[in-house]
């Protein structure tokens, strides 16, 4: 029986993915109160020691839902160590952070709310904070119906609103559904996407997201930097420069590009990622062309985003 | 055991088996259900890890392909192993090898999944590197041109690759001819060695390690670690199955133990309620049906009494039962009242609202509702007649029954019937009476309670008194003697004569009141009067009674000066039983100096016998002779024979009822020494001065 519904499973999944990008589904199921309430969480600096970091401050959920810095700031004006990811369409990766720490968003949300650099709080100061704010007290009551603010209650609220921050109706997706025809340009530039490999590790729903890679295959990668890869996780030095592969959706609003924002425009993003990692180097014109395709990955801004 | 501790155990018993009953139940619902959860997670891992396997070949398979279902898969296989280790079966520490087996299983886990990273890693960079090399050899159109050897070695390197790919096989790449080598100085060409040997060397490098990882995912043994602890597990499942079995049979078996104590309960209550109701029945019946008869007693009478408007009854004695008893014995006595309430039952069951009760020992009543009477009398005269003509037998006995039947309706019924009854068996003439109130039967009853009411107050106000007649010798016209004859003074200073109240008196308790009475103040009498003698009347009746001679002797004995002059006048009864008795009374009176005189003789039951047998000093002769003595012969006769008698015995005699002095003239002719009567004086409150009479 099992067998039967994966092969059916399987079978589905096979036909429907003549391509290896699925788009965004248009609608997401969510709690809307509760995601409402993580969006205020969300925005609101009270989550942080000093008053002054909130999430949005580095996840622009308007221009990319990352920041344009090269690392982050967060408490006390301190920088981070590496560059922040975005924050839109998150649920879709595999993993979360730069090297998949975490398993989820829920395990996310509690990482920069520990991390002293970014919001330098704890579980019991967040639950103290809150439960004095009779702002707070009400919302939660109406979400949760209990008089006391948990700290497993704001996670998931913040969670329930990243799940609602997915970026629909790109103009790829689109041409996936047959909705639309790619330019010229556009077309070649996802064919040569594909052609040259990059698809074999940017590809599923959030074409990246869903598996590690190392940072320079072909020719060792700037290997004395000290970013937490994922290396800090399995110990096994073979791991140095191994990433969660990035989603690319949006990225033509999230630059500077690399954990290390060492790329400014995308140009410089493409041809270092084919010297490192498919060893070819790629004519400008190609590069242009795999341009104008990423272009198409922009989505509709989140709806709990639009303005009532 | 008794039935309150059987029930009790009943109920101790259900009660234990119940909760027994509910605690199997929560114990075998939860096990079934962790034992379920359990294997339905274990079949969950596995299924998804080979989903996952699955998966994993698919994508080699392809050039590029989407890896967002493999990652999810991914992460359900940690979900799934999170659930199976989080089964509350694993809780119990019969299931600890099992755990362990699983905690254990946690690190293989991980280090497939970080093989499955890697082989992600090294698949994409070799499948990109064996892509970029088809399409290089492909476009090297130059080297077609001019350096065929170098084309052909190209795509002979190219082939192995994917050979070793398809094969999974190291033994494809030789590390050291898998480069390309040329002296050509064309900038293509050289261009074209450089990118090849990029890649080649890529792929030489990291094939051997490609090759373990993939085999290292796909037969990561995973699948056959957990069939392992499945089958562990369900071998000691095995044995908590085999508890719950013998837990259910105890339970069972107590169940049934119970039911079946229930069943021994149930059977005995029926059985007691059973008995219970057969003894309500025969005592309900006992309560209005005589035992004997199997007619309805007494008290079922009285109650039908009351129900009905217009009673009629019929109340029927045998004559002379007692007789019957007396002389066959109760045994035959019984049989014939069975016989005769069966008879009865034939002759008036055809009758409707008759109905027959037993009332007395040989009394039988028959209640009518509204009948006439003249109706209710025939009836009587047919079923007396009827009764009078069949022969009744008992144990060979043949018996023929005489019945007195009294028939009434004037309330109250009962009490009426009864004495129309009485009255009918004083009077042999009928055998069937109706009651009316010119019987006046009733006024007698009336009157006998007022003369015992009466008796009651005059001994209780000391009103009983006697009176005194002389007696006088006719030789000498003197009084000698008195007789004491009681009298009761009433409230109006009237008095009774012993003719209204003795009988009564006889009857009641207050007789030997009265007897002691008439001795002492007889005596006392004596005492004033010491010229005269006293007599007093005792019946022989009274001699029989132990206590009333006691008491006279005791008085007697106390007055020694009067007691010699106190005379007993014996009175006849019908029956002398005890002649002996007599005798000694006599006997012991004469040491007091008493004579004993005979009362009444010539009459009734007064006989001559008395003379042979007891010593008698005066004979008084009956009134009924004495009366008629100067105009009767035969009486003349007759008092001449007693006297003449009584004097060859040496016995005077007394005349009594001598009420004119012809009489009194003729009794002194004859010689009849002693005489008494109104003639001379009535019986007076005290005796007279004077002794003197005149004849």
């Amino acid at each position: 029986m099992i067998k039967t519904i994966i092969t059916f499973v399987s079978i589905v999944i096979t036909a429907y993915a003549g391509e290896p990008i699925s788009p965004i589904p248009l609608e997401v199921n969510i709690d809307i109160e509760k995601a409402k309430l993580g969006e205020e969480l969300f925005s609101d600096p009270i989550l942080s020691k000093d008053n002054s970091t909130a999430c949005l401050s580095c996840h622009d959920l308007y221009n990319g839902g990352d920041d344009s810095n090269i690392v982050s700031i967060g408490f006390a004006g301190k920088n981070g160590n590496i560059q922040s990811p975005t924050v839109l369409n998150a649920k879709y990766n595999f993993k979360q952070f730069w090297n998949g720490r975490a398993n989820n968003l829920i395990e996310q949300a509690d990482g920069p709310f520990n991390n002293p650099v970014e919001h330098n709080m704890n579980a019991l100061l967040i639950e103290a904070r809150l439960n004095a704010s009779d702002k707070y007290k009400n919302k939660f009551f109406k979400v949760y119906k209990t008089s006391q603010i948990k700290y497993g209650q704001v996670l998931a609220a913040i969670v329930e609103f990243e799940n609602a921050l997915t970026t629909p109706n790109s103009k790829f997706d689109k041409f996936l559904r047959a909705e639309t025809k790619l330019t010229k340009d556009e077309k070649e530039g996802y064919i040569l996407f594909k052609q040259y490999g990059c698809i074999t590790c940017h590809n599923g729903i959030n074409i990246g997201g869903n598996s590690f890679q190392k940072m320079g295959t072909f020719m060792e990668y700037d290997s004395k930097n000290d970013y937490p890869d994922r290396s800090k996780i399995t110990n096994n030095p073979s791991h140095k420069n191994v990433f969660k592969v990035p989603t690319l959706r949006n990225i033509n609003l999230t630059a500077p590009y690399f954990h290390d924002a060492s790329a400014t425009t995308l140009n410089d993003a493409i041809e270092t990622m084919a010297k490192y990692n498919l060893g070819v180097e790629l004519e400008n014109e190609e590069i242009d062309k795999i341009v104008s395709f990423l272009k198409t990955l922009d989505g509709k801004s989140p709806k709990i985003l639009d303005k009532k | 055991m008794k039935l309150r501790s059987l029930i009790f155990l009943v109920f101790g018993v259900g009660i234990i088996s119940s909760i027994a009953i509910v605690y199997f139940y929560i114990l075998q619902r939860d096990f079934t259900k962790h034992h379920r959860e359990f294997l339905l997670s274990l079949n969950s891992l596995k299924n998804t890890h080979t989903n996952l396997d699955h998966q994993i070949l698919q994508s080699s398979i392809y050039a590029y392909h989407n890896q967002d279902e493999i990652s999810a898969t991914a992460s359900k296989v940690v979900e799934d192993y999170k659930r199976l280790i989080k089964s509350n079966i694993l809780e119990n520490k019969t299931y600890a090898q099992t755990k362990a087996d699983l905690i254990l299983f946690k690190e293989y886990i991980d280090i497939d999944l970080r093989n499955l990273d890697e082989y992600f890693m090294l698949n994409a960079g070799i499948k990109n590197s064996l892509i970029f090399l088809s399409r290089l050899v492909e476009n090297a159109l130059v080297l077609q041109e001019k350096d065929k050897d170098l084309f052909i070695e190209a795509t002979k390197i190219l082939n192995h690759f994917n050979d070793a790919k398809r094969m999974q096989d190291i033994d494809y790449i030789n590390k050291n001819n898998f480069l390309l080598k040329s002296d050509s100085k064309n900038t293509k060409t050289k261009k074209f060695i450089a990118n090849f040997n990029l890649h080649s060397k890529y792929l030489i490098n990291k094939y051997p390690s490609f090759i373990h990882i993939a085999y290292s995912v796909i037969n990561d043994g995973l699948e056959n670690y957990l069939e392992k602890v499945g089958e562990e597990f369900s071998l000691t499942a095995l044995d908590d199955f085999k508890a719950l079995d013998i837990f259910a049979s105890i339970l069972f078996s107590v169940f049934i133990s119970s039911l079946f104590f229930i069943v021994i309960l149930f059977i005995k209550y029926l059985k007691e309620n059973k008995k219970l109701k057969e003894i309500t029945s025969s005592l309900e019946h006992s309560l209005i049906y005589d035992h004997l008869t199997d007619l309805h007693n007494r008290k079922a009478f009285e109650k039908q009494l009351q129900k009905l408007d217009k009673p009629h009854l019929l109340l029927i004695n045998i004559d002379g039962f007692k007789y019957i008893n007396d002389v066959y014995g109760n045994d035959v006595g019984n049989i014939i009242l069975k016989e005769l309430s069966l008879f009865i039952k034939s002759e008036v069951d055809a009758i409707n609202s008759a109905c027959i009760y037993r009332l007395d020992g040989d009394e039988f009543g028959i209640l009518f509702n509204d009948i006439k009477n003249f109706e209710a009398v025939a009836i009587a005269h047919t079923l007396e007649n009827k009764i009078s003509n069949h022969t009744f037998t008992a144990n060979d006995l043949t018996l023929n029954l005489a019945v007195s039947i009294a028939s009434n309706s004037v309330a109250p019924i009962l009490e009426n019937t009864d004495l129309t009854l009485k009255f009918l068996k004083k009077d042999n003439t009928q055998r069937v009476l109706e009651y009316n109130d010119n019987l006046n039967l009733k006024t007698d009853i009336e009157e006998n309670m007022k003369i015992l009411e009466h008796i009651k107050n005059a001994i209780k106000e000391d009103r009983i008194v006697p009176f005194f007649q002389p007696i006088i010798n006719l030789k000498t016209s003197k009084i000698e003697k008195y007789e004491a004859l009681v009298r009761l003074k009433l409230d109006d200073n009237t008095y009774l004569t012993p003719f209204k109240f003795l009988d009564i008196a006889k009857k009641s308790s207050y007789y030997r009141f009265i007897t002691k009475t008439m001795i002492e103040k007889t005596l006392m009498m004596a005492k004033e009067y010491p010229q005269y003698r006293f007599s007093i009347n005792i019946s022989m009746i009274d001699i029989q009674d132990h206590k009333l001679t006691k008491m006279l002797f005791k008085i007697l004995t106390a007055n020694p000066e009067a007691a010699n002059r106190l005379d007993i006048e014996l009175l006849e009864s019908e029956n002398l039983r005890n002649l002996v008795v007599v005798q000694d009374f006599i006997k012991r009176l004469q040491t007091f100096g008493s004579e004993i005189l005979i009362d009444d003789f010539g009459t009734g039951y007064s006989n001559f016998t008395y003379f042979s047998d007891l010593d008698i000093d005066i004979v008084k002769i009956d009134g009924s002779i004495v009366r008629e003595i100067g105009i009767n012969k035969r009486k003349l006769h007759m008092l001449k024979s007693i006297h003449k008698f009584s004097d060859g015995m040496n016995m005077k005699n007394i005349a009594e009822f001598v009420e004119t002095k012809e009489v009194a003239i003729l009794l002194r002719e004859i010689g009849v020494e002693y005489a008494q009567g109104y003639y001379f004086s009535q019986p007076i409150e005290r005796p007279l001065e004077s002794d003197e009479v005149i004849i």
